[in-house]
């Protein structure tokens, strides 16, 4: 899961970001509303972290520029103010869900999951394919029953796969979505963890559509 | 009452009317002075005409006696107690109308020496006022003095008729003036009325400024007042947005520290966070306090509540995405409350955010208009409040639950706003089976400006 962090305070940015981290997300960060609508408009997210306070382009609207560029990443809006007035303003311009300075990572991190879990469809925070089970709201995959330990990188691309189970992802978007924007990427590297995620749920369970993507089915060959 | 404090129209109606009145009785003072001397000049000449035909009829008989040659009482000297009399003084040489009667009249010595008659008011004979015409003439070597008379009434009559007609035309002329004076204050004052009711519809927020189509007098005062209304709001928006700043100054640090705090082994006990959420309380609450203080007054406030609770209920349908949540309104759609868009907002935030969180899937929003007042009810099909919770849940700083996220402010602060505005907050048993929230504002009815 790849994370769009637009905050203009470096100290806050630099935690909220290493919060994240450690819990797999990938994180962009952009320090201004200028940076955030170009990143935003530009690149491929799952969600995005909005605060309203920003320098040279407000927040709210940022978010009206992505969602008239015809954007639909989910965005949780970060607002200093307790004023509904503003938060009110902020889901009018787009925005999906709120948290008011100060507030918790793990309250964040929940937020996203929500966030992302819902803009894939579904309803349900436990998601089953075959004998692998994610679990969206806790961040946590499970192989018959058992926890299944996964490198950032590996739990990035299998939870991508599991969010939109069944069907074709395409290899860029798999790419864009498991690493930062400021990640070095070999080309290779995507085939190097479909190979190693393969060896740890089982050969079947993750299809090679030649030329386009991977596909997480349950339907084993 | 002081000048100053009076009306205009009143000040000018009451200085006119004492000027008109003023002007007029002095006019009436002179006219009826004037008359005075043109009736009494006229019964003057007459009197001194028969001084002179008397004065011509009288010879020296021959024991040096005066007598008269003719007779000279022409009408009316010749009606008996008419007034009109005549007399050579110390003879018995008088008019017919005077009978057995004689004109004594008290003689000024000294003025009998002028060349011509001397007026005296004097009592007649029979008692009747009288005006008298009296002069010493030679008549050959002899001298008499004669003295003629006419009744007081003669003069009064014609006199008391003239001013009576001239009173009448005066006051009809003060009236007449009056009555312009007045149609013209008040046709001269009409725009200041205008301005009047301009004022309160800027006060009652139908107008955002006093529009400057004025008449040049006035259109200095109501620069003056613009600027002045401009001024005010560029207060309340700095005021704003001094607000927001600090709020944002103050709390993205504070987010930063907790943060921190949060790190292993960085706050062992707790005692940290606690202290920080403190902080985070009371900026908090103060933050709401400075917000209400930069509002920009009741009277001038009107804002419709339907499209605020639509946005309210699609904000929440995204927030409580996760819950599933049937969210009814029933609202007239020209309901508008005298009060703040943004502390509407506050209110029905906090109250629908309770909603949302405790419902089991049922939040229901109705409004009724008792009066002057809206009644706007927020009801759950959540757990509700037991009857011994019902009033603690409006002390600040207080939680009934520690379990669901939430600041304990929400419910307080949604009363002290409504209380501002001259509205209240009432909890009870929703027939939804959870909490019913009611909110009571002012209504505000537009009629509706140009």
């Amino acid at each position: 899961m790849r994370v769009l962090l637009v905050e203009d305070d470096r100290d806050l940015a630099d935690r909220v970001a290493q919060a994240l981290r450690a819990e797999n997300f990938a994180v962009d960060i952009a320090a201004n509303g200028e940076d955030g609508q170009h990143l935003g408009e530009t690149e491929a997210y799952d969600v995005a972290v909005l605060d309203l306070g920003l320098p040279k382009i407000e927040g709210t609207a940022v978010l009206r520029a992505w969602r008239a560029a015809g954007r639909s990443l989910p965005v949780l809006i970060l607002t200093a103010r307790d004023g509904w007035s503003e938060k009110v303003e902020g889901f009018k311009a787009g925005a999906d869900d709120y948290l008011i300075k100060p507030f918790r990572v793990e309250e964040l991190v929940m937020r996203l999951r929500a966030l992302v879990r819902r803009a894939a469809g579904h309803a349900e925070p436990r998601i089953h394919c075959g004998k692998l089970m994610f679990d969206s709201q806790v961040g946590t995959f499970e192989l018959n029953g058992l926890p299944l330990r996964l490198t950032a990188l590996e739990w990035r691309v299998l939870s991508c796969l599991a969010l939109r189970k069944e069907v074709v992802v395409e290899r860029g978007d798999l790419l864009e979505r498991a690493y930062q924007g400021d990640a070095e990427v070999d080309s290779n590297s995507l085939e190097v963890i479909i190979g190693r995620l393969r060896r740890k749920i089982g050969h079947g369970m993750i299809e090679t559509a030649r030329g386009r993507g991977y596909r997480l089915t349950a339907a084993e060959a | 009452m002081k000048a100053g404090h009076a009306s205009l129209s009143r000040r000018l109606l009451f200085g006119a009317a004492i000027f008109i009145t003023l002007a007029l009785v002095v006019a009436g003072g002179f006219i009826g002075f004037a008359l005075r001397r043109f009736i009494t000049g006229q019964i003057d000449q007459r009197l001194d005409s028969q001084i002179l035909s008397v004065a011509s009829a009288i010879e020296t008989g021959p024991g040096g006696q005066p007598r008269m040659t003719r007779d000279v009482d022409g009408p009316p000297f010749n009606r008996p107690e008419s007034g009109w009399y005549w007399q050579v003084l110390d003879t018995n040489l008088k008019s017919r109308s005077l009978g057995a009667e004689n004109l004594a009249p008290d003689l000024k010595k000294e003025r009998l020496d002028e060349p011509r008659p001397f007026p005296s008011d004097q009592t007649g004979p029979y008692d009747e006022p009288l005006h008298l015409r009296i002069q010493r003439r030679h008549v050959g070597p002899s001298t008499v003095t004669i003295a003629v008379s006419a009744p007081r009434a003669a003069l009064n009559g014609p006199l008391r008729e003239a001013m009576t007609t001239l009173a009448i035309s005066l006051g009809a002329l003060g009236f007449a003036l009056l009555l312009a004076i007045f149609l013209q204050v008040r046709l001269g004052l009409r725009p200041l009325r205008r301005l009047r009711s301009d004022l309160a519809d800027v006060a009652a927020g139908r107008l955002e400024r006093v529009p400057a189509e004025q008449p040049e007098e006035i259109r200095p005062v109501v620069a003056e007042m613009n600027t002045l209304l401009d001024q005010n709001a560029e207060g309340l928006a700095r005021a704003r947005r001094h607000v927001a700043n600090l709020a944002h100054g103050l709390k993205t640090p504070l987010t930063t520290l907790s943060l921190a705090l949060a790190e292993p082994g960085r706050d062992q006990d707790g005692s940290l966070r606690k202290l920080a959420t403190l902080m985070d309380r009371r900026i908090r609450h103060h933050l709401g306090r400075a917000k209400a203080a930069a509002q920009d007054g009741p009277a001038r406030a009107h804002t419709k509540v339907l499209r605020h609770i639509a946005d309210f209920g699609e904000a929440f349908e995204k927030i409580y995405a996760g819950k599933d949540v049937k969210f009814d309104m029933d609202v007239p759609a020209e309901l508008t409350v005298a009060c703040e868009a943004q502390d509407l907002d506050e209110m029905l935030g906090n109250l629908l955010d309770n909603a949302f969180k405790w419902s089991r899937g049922n939040v229901k929003v109705s409004a009724l208009e008792p009066g002057a007042d809206a009644v706007i009810g927020i009801e759950d099909d959540g757990p509700g409040l037991s009857d011994g919770e019902l009033p603690e849940a409006m002390l600040p700083g207080h939680r009934l639950d520690e379990s669901v996220p939430g600041y304990g402010f929400g419910l307080p602060i949604t009363r002290e706003l409504a209380e501002l505005y001259g509205g209240s907050l009432s909890l009870s048993r929703s027939a939804l089976g959870g909490l019913k929230a009611e909110l009571r504002l002012p209504r505000r009815t537009l009629n509706h400006a140009p």
